[in-house]
């Protein structure tokens, strides 16, 4: 693990509202290595899109942030406070869900590219100018001489969203956080922005940690996969044991919800029951068990830490999935008809 | 596999809204205000024009508590006095803009068509004065009684308040309810009347209180052109503006301050409690 | 584009049309034109006199001349006998090409008579502009960076409590305190240098600019505090750049449209403010003559003053319009 390029342990984020406190983050950690590709799976509000932006030093000033996290041997939280310039945009860079947004409206593409050169690397007008055409060159963008004149409101969604990772390349960083990169744009360009995403870390030997609610995009592209539900992860592994063994409850049904090809259609898919839980006050039991299938009442009186293999393959649960254990919870529970938690549950016509 | 029967719903918590102890402050002042110049004949105080209710300019005291002016002429009793004039000046000026520009905007934004199209060039018309040239424009043809100080001001409120009118009927004009109403056959005026004005009446009456400061300040900017309500008569404006000569000024700024004072306090009161109305129901403040 | 151009110039001259004829109307048709020019002399029964009913009176210093030749003259020279209709065309071809008539009372042309006085309006309210903007842009940007921590929230009590002072009323305020108590500034017109009526336009331009300060400041802190939740703030951020490179770089120039929006109409509340404070401090500008010319009841200055000023305000309008297109280029396109 000599290559241990960032490091987050135990990471807390709480944000003081009107209507109490909202914990954000429930000690979150990870490790990522050189050149390697992270993926964060979530539904909304599980804390993914917090994490990144603690990494980005993007959380509002009224957050109260706790934990360590390590990039390249330094403490980001001492950068943060020192205010160094020339650290996030040029080690350490993020882009953005919506492409559209992410460009300033009354600027030129080119120039909002050139803007970093200039700004960190110093460069001057032109040469961060020919710089620029270069970039949009590499993400693939058709005719970089013209389109570095134009206004992001000229280009499509997809040119955009190419125009978007030129800037958060301009200064060769280390690590990539891809936020929803294809969430806001069309179905038939996510694959050309993946695709390219995964072609630039190769080449770049970035690593880089990609965001996402769809555990089909991070299937195939990235290392190793995080699932976070309620502030935190809940399992992590290598990809492929990921999506052959899972152990979570919640993955499990978060893999049941998406399409598969070898499905025949008009196959039923399961929706996870109920919605995500509350943030402020939460109480002390497993934040998935009001949903959870497998919930016994040991669920609902304490917090399960992160057991299984440790570095390998991890998971915070007391009952896991496709486990013996996890099997017997699952059976007494629809025996009665109802979890403890008071979840119904009917016998299907499903596999179990 | 399984299905869910039920799931054990979070309930919302809405935040209760609340006007705040600020505005009924706010309003108090403006209920204190209102009362004195109501009973501003009654009251026991000195003649606004009686010339040596006390000495020649003389600073504030027990017996005239804002001083007197250079005609030793009592300033509370002149700025209580002028209160009648400038709040009934601001009532019938938002009141006909109200009416006026109410109608002409709800009719325009209701019927649509050729008719919007007049209206709204009317509205831009008048707006394309600037508000105190238009009342210069208006003064300058007529007298100068409260009649017309009144209704210069009030046309100088027609055209925003109808303009707010129109965009507000345009908005709940495509909501289901009409839509509904119109389904049913109901007729255009029963529509207007029954569906629309309630609706259109809540972000007007919190212009309303905005506008009646506009136009009781209107009428302090006509008084310092010499434009505003003539002779005896005695408003806030007038009582600035007598007190602002310069040696005046100089010698015995209490003439011009307290009014100034009570008059700022009225339209600061005017506009927070507008403000707060407008708050509390939600209104957008780009319609305004 | 070029259609965009020529619907926006189509509307601008409908407008400049709509305004001279309700302004030549209101006074032409409102008030007595006759009257203004002769006074008491217009209710003489001229046709009397002239069927020999009764004797034409000469109360005028020259005594050859008799009353009814001088209301003749007066009719003819106002072209007073014509309808209004045509008056207003042939006033309108006469303003086109440069020329508002002559003042009733001593025969100046009306142009000569507010040339002079245009300069010295216009100085005070682009000062007036530059106060407000140079006060507005620092605080609201410090605003938005301070959101709802104290600092805010003593510029929003104070900008709503400046919003809610007349202008006249810090007009005799400032007047009284520094012209007349500590007397920093003069409290008359001085135009005997340039700098020197700078400086006595500074009172002035400080309260027409405190009220377009506090709306202004109020307007950029909502704007840049949505323009600060734009992902490319994020982005910006995400890049590495400082808050003060963001603010001034990035988010200031899309927060700005709804200053430029509310400007033109805020132009309308310069000009009638700048009417009163011109009686204040006794600034001899347009503001004066033309409540000088309403109170001797010279109709012909009104009107041209009138005129020319919505007309001002009416282009300002047009071109705020086109500065709008010009910086967003989102509706360049459209």
């Amino acid at each position: 693990m000599a290559d241990t390029q960032l490091s987050v342990t135990d990471l807390q984020v709480r944000f003081p509202t009107d209507r109490g406190v909202v914990e954000a983050l429930n000690g979150v950690s990870f490790d990522l290595e050189k050149g390697q590709m992270l993926g964060i799976v979530g539904e909304s509000g599980s804390g993914k899109s917090v994490t990144a932006k603690t990494l980005m030093n993007l959380l509002p000033r009224t957050a109260e942030i706790d934990g360590e996290v390590i990039f390249e041997g330094e403490d980001v939280r001492a950068v943060a406070r020192e205010r160094r310039k020339h650290f996030w945009g040029v080690k350490m860079t993020m882009v953005f869900q919506d492409p559209m947004t992410s460009l300033n409206p009354v600027k030129r593409c080119g120039e909002q590219i050139a803007e970093t050169l200039r700004y960190h690397l110093g460069h001057g007008r032109k040469m961060a100018l020919r710089g620029a055409t270069d970039l949009l060159g590499q993400v693939g963008v058709p005719e970089p001489a013209k389109r570095v004149h134009q206004y992001p409101h000229e280009l499509s969604g997809g040119l955009r969203q190419r125009v978007v990772i030129a800037m958060a390349l301009a200064c060769e960083p280390s690590l990539l956080i891809a936020d929803e990169p294809t969430t806001a744009v069309d179905v038939t360009v996510q694959k050309h922005i993946l695709d390219l995403l995964d072609r630039l870390r190769r080449e770049r030997e970035m690593s880089m940690i990609l965001i996402t609610h769809d555990l089909g995009v991070a299937r195939g592209r990235c290392d190793d996969v995080a699932v976070m539900y309620a502030g935190r992860i809940v399992e992590r592994s290598a990809t492929e044991t990921l999506f052959n063994e899972s152990r979570h409850p919640y993955t499990d049904a978060l893999l049941r919800s998406i399409p598969h090809i070898d499905q025949p259609s008009h196959t039923r898919l399961d929706p996870i029951p109920g919605r995500p839980p509350e943030m402020i006050n939460p109480p002390v039991r497993c934040a998935y068990a009001p949903r959870c299938r497998h919930a016994r009442e040991d669920c609902l009186t304490s917090i399960p830490t992160m057991g299984g293999v440790t570095g390998v393959h991890e998971f915070a649960c007391h009952h896991p999935a496709n486990t013996d254990r996890g099997d017997a919870a699952l059976a007494a529970n629809v025996a009665v008809g109802v979890t403890p938690a008071g979840l119904h549950l009917t016998a299907g016509a499903g596999s179990e | 596999m399984t299905e869910i029967i039920e799931t054990p719903q979070v309930p919302e918590v809405v935040p209760k809204k609340v006007l705040g102890v600020a505005f009924w402050v706010a309003i108090g002042w403006l209920f204190i205000v209102s009362l004195i110049a109501l009973l501003a004949p009654v009251l026991p105080i000195d003649d606004p024009g009686e010339i040596g209710a006390g000495g020649p300019r003389e600073g504030p005291s027990w017996a005239n508590w804002f001083g007197t002016d250079a005609l030793g002429r009592d300033v509370f009793s002149r700025t209580a006095w002028g209160a009648r004039i400038s709040l009934v000046v601001g009532l019938l000026a938002i009141t006909l803009g109200i009416v006026v520009g109410g109608s002409l905007g709800m009719i325009a934004g209701f019927f649509r068509g050729w008719i919007d199209h007049v209206i709204s060039f009317v509205f831009f018309t008048l707006l394309s004065f600037p508000a105190l040239v238009l009342a210069l424009l208006i003064t300058a043809t007529f007298d100068r009684s409260l009649r017309t100080v009144s209704l210069t001001l009030g046309v100088l409120a027609i055209a925003p308040v109808g303009r707010l009118a129109r965009a507000s009927t345009l908005v709940f004009a495509e909501r289901e309810f009409v839509q509904a109403a119109r389904v049913l056959g109901a007729k255009s005026r029963r529509i207007i009347v029954k569906e629309l004005l309630p609706n259109v009446l809540i972000p007007m009456g919190a212009l309303s209180l905005l506008g009646m400061g506009i136009a009781i300040v209107a009428e302090g900017g006509l008084a310092f052109l010499g434009l505003s309500v003539e002779g005896d008569a005695i408003s806030w404006g007038k009582s600035i503006v007598d007190g602002s000569q310069s040696r005046d000024l100089q010698n015995n700024p209490n003439v011009a301050m307290f009014p100034i004072g009570v008059m700022f306090l009225t339209v600061l009161s005017l506009n927070f409690a507008g403000d707060r109305v407008r708050e509390y129901f939600d209104v957008k403040e780009s319609a305004f | 584009m070029t259609r965009f151009m020529i619907n926006k110039v189509a509307q601008l001259l409908l407008v400049l049309l709509a305004v001279t004829f309700l302004s030549f109307s209101a006074l032409n048709l409102l008030g007595d034109p006759l009257f203004n020019v002769v006074g008491p002399l217009a209710e003489l029964d001229c046709d009397a006199v002239e069927a020999g009913l009764i004797e034409d009176t000469t109360t005028t210093l020259n005594n050859q001349v008799g009353d009814c030749e001088i209301v003749a003259e007066a009719r003819a020279v106002y072209r007073l006998d014509e309808p209004v209709m045509k008056r207003y065309v042939l006033w309108l071809g006469d303003l086109i090409s440069g020329d508002l008539g002559t003042s009733f009372k001593n025969d100046l042309p009306v142009t000569e008579i507010l040339k002079d006085k245009f300069p010295v309006s216009i100085m005070l309210m682009v000062m007036a502009e530059i106060v407000a903007l140079g006060l507005a842009i620092p605080l609201g940007i410090y605003a938005a960076y301070r959101a709802n921590h104290r600092a805010d929230r003593i510029l929003s009590v104070g900008s709503f409590g400046v919003l809610s002072i007349p202008n006249f009323a810090l007009g005799v305020i400032l007047l009284y305190l520094f012209a007349l108590k500590w007397q920093i500034f003069p409290a008359t017109h001085d135009d005997s240098s340039f700098f020197a009526e700078m400086k006595s336009l500074s009172l002035p331009a400080i309260t027409l600019g405190a009220g377009l300060a506090a709306t202004y400041q109020r307007l950029l802190r909502t704007d840049l505090l949505t323009t600060l939740q734009e992902d490319f703030v994020h982005m910006a951020r995400a890049k590495g750049m400082t808050d003060s490179h963001i603010m001034w770089r990035h988010a200031l120039r899309p927060s700005l449209f709804s200053i430029i929006t509310v400007f033109g109409v805020n132009t309308g509340a310069l000009i009638g403010g700048s009417l009163v404070v011109e009686q204040i401090f006794s600034i001899p500008g347009v503001g004066r003559e033309l409540v000088q010319a309403v109170i001797r009841d010279d109709f012909p200055v009104v009107l041209g003053g009138v005129v020319v000023i919505a007309s001002g305000f009416v282009v300002i309008n047009f071109v705020v319009d086109l500065l709008y297109s010009w910086l967003d280029p989102r509706v360049r396109t459209t």
